[in-house]
């Protein structure tokens, strides 16, 4: 499977979605004018992904500073994606990366861990 | 030019032009003649067939020999012909999608403008570029104007809560900072026999669509005060979550479309709280929204975190029960509460959120002071933290101590 890869804007996240090598990585901010848009293909792309996936390890890599309301909503749409293959039997595990300063992006990703309980989250301080 | 030009006619300028029985020689001789001439439109039976540039011809014509060789030819041989052709009627921004599409011809030349294909003159470059300029100002300024306006409406509908704050409560703040001069962010609050109800609102978006969201929010808002009680805010958020679906007719469309982007995805995040001054109580809801909370014998703020679930998003259930947190006040409590604009700001070196734990630091210190005070200093920190960050959404911060 490709990878899908897109360059960060000052309104959207660096996007590498290693497919081939099962990394993923989304890294930077979060607030497009249509949330809608930037991330529904990359939620059809996960969803495909996932469906091929058989008792696999997957890592996901997610080191973002800001993110508004209605990327939010979709940051939770693709999580979700990947909780879903985590429950049918895959070993998927997503290391939350945020500042030791940043509380409120320590606090998202604590809430990450109790709502995706087949995800295995990782909340990392950034070196 | 007296008016903003909207047309190619507009732009037009008498100009000299040759036909091709015109020699070189006597094309030299018209540029040497007229020194501002940037080139020479050639007109064959009334229809333009080409345009000669003046400094491809000189420099051709310098060439040697090539006096000789072409002076006495049709002046067609050095002409450019597929000049910019444009009609009278052109609208200027038509035409600026021409001129860049006909590459850097447009910009040295200019363009011919015909009327039922035939020659009326030519049209600079920089003409084109200062009526385009003209028309993206008096636009802008038109937008911004109305934009303003608008200012003027979500203000006035602000107008009430703060008068009736001010009448109900003798220390208290209410920072209200749309990003985009309106914004998503909107703020409650009525008085009450024994007490008072206040709200902080923050609808999805910011600018105008946000502000949209704010009178639709409003006028939900409105219909459910006025028929219920107001000392339960978690029934409130429930009512207010049915209403606002209905009235974005999410019921009928389901999840599907606002996933695929046709339908939309708007809710509200909000605290709703209500004041029992007689009883002394305070009865917090929140949808994804905090309240601050320090007790005048307490050393440490508490935060009531309110419940993950916004307002009348497509994912919310219809019938989505709201948490009510009940406290007892006694004289001198603190109770602060801010839309995530203020926690959420990215700034510092770091670029990274100012987050709850500064803002309650902030609360602590000042926690002696006057409210008008404390938010001055909240908002003083926070402006510092922002520095030369993007401001990213609407802020809005309310307080008050409890007398």
């Amino acid at each position: 499977m490709h990878t899908l890869r897109l360059a960060a804007t000052s309104m959207t996240p660096e996007v590498d979605f290693d497919f081939a090598h099962h990394r993923l990585s989304l890294k930077g901010e979060s607030y497009p004018e249509n949330a809608q848009a930037f991330y529904q293909p990359l939620i059809e792309a996960l969803g495909n992904y996932c469906a091929s996936l058989h008792h696999t390890e997957v890592t996901v890599d997610v080191a973002l500073a800001y993110f508004n309301s209605a990327s939010t909503k979709a940051l939770f749409s693709l999580f979700g994606v990947l909780n879903q293959a985590g429950a049918r039997g895959n070993h998927i595990v997503m290391n939350w990366r945020h500042d030791p300063e940043d509380d409120t992006i320590l606090e998202f990703g604590q809430e990450l861990a109790d709502d995706f309980v087949a995800l295995e989250v990782r909340c990392m301080e950034l070196a | 030019m007296l008016h903003t030009p909207v047309s190619a006619g507009d732009l037009t300028q008498a100009a000299p032009s040759v036909d091709p029985d015109h020699t070189n020689h006597q094309v030299l001789e018209l540029f040497t003649r007229h020194k501002s001439l940037p080139c020479l439109p050639v007109i064959e039976d009334g229809v333009p067939i080409g345009m000669i540039n003046r400094n491809l011809f000189v420099s051709q014509m310098a060439k040697p020999f090539h006096r000789e060789v072409f002076g006495r030819k049709s002046c067609i041989a050095f002409m450019d012909k597929t000049p910019l052709v444009v009609d009278a009627a052109t609208s200027v921004t038509e035409l600026s999608y021409l001129a860049v599409e006909s590459g850097d011809k447009a910009l040295s030349d200019g363009f011919i403008v015909t009327r039922d294909q035939r020659y009326c003159g030519i049209g600079s470059a920089t003409d084109l570029m200062r009526a385009i300029t003209d028309l993206t100002t008096a636009k802008n300024r038109q937008m911004m104007e109305s934009i303003h306006y608008a200012s003027v409406i979500q203000t006035s509908f602000l107008r009430q809560s703060a008068r009736e704050m001010e009448e109900t409560l003798d220390d208290h703040v209410m920072i209200w900072e749309p990003r985009d001069i309106v914004g998503g962010d909107y703020y409650y609050f009525r008085r009450q026999p024994d007490g008072f109800f206040a709200a902080v609102i923050d609808c999805t978006g910011h600018g105008v669509p946000g502000a949209f969201m704010t009178l639709i929010m409003a006028s939900a808002l409105n219909q459910v005060l006025e028929s219920s009680a107001l000392d339960d805010p978690a029934a409130l958020l429930s009512r207010i979550n049915r209403q606002v679906k209905q009235a974005l007719g999410q019921e009928s469309r389901g999840r599907q479309e606002a996933h695929t982007g046709t339908g939309s995805d708007d809710g509200m995040d909000a605290a709703f709280l209500y004041v029992n001054q007689r009883e002394r109580t305070l009865t917090f809801a929140g949808a994804n929204t905090p309240l601050f909370l320090l007790l005048p014998d307490q050393d440490e703020i508490t935060t009531l975190a309110g419940d993950r679930m916004g307002v009348a998003y497509v994912d919310t259930p219809e019938n989505h029960v709201w948490t009510n947190h009940r406290v007892e006040l006694p004289a001198g409590s603190l109770i602060w509460t801010c839309s995530d604009g203020i926690i959420d700001q990215i700034g510092a070196e770091k670029g990274i959120s100012f987050g709850k734990r500064r803002l309650k630091e902030q609360l602590l210190a000042a926690r002696d002071l006057p409210l008008q005070e404390q938010g001055r200093r909240v908002m003083r920190r926070f402006t510092e933290w922002q520095g030369t960050s993007r401001r990213r959404d609407d802020v809005s911060f309310m307080g008050f101590r409890f007398a």
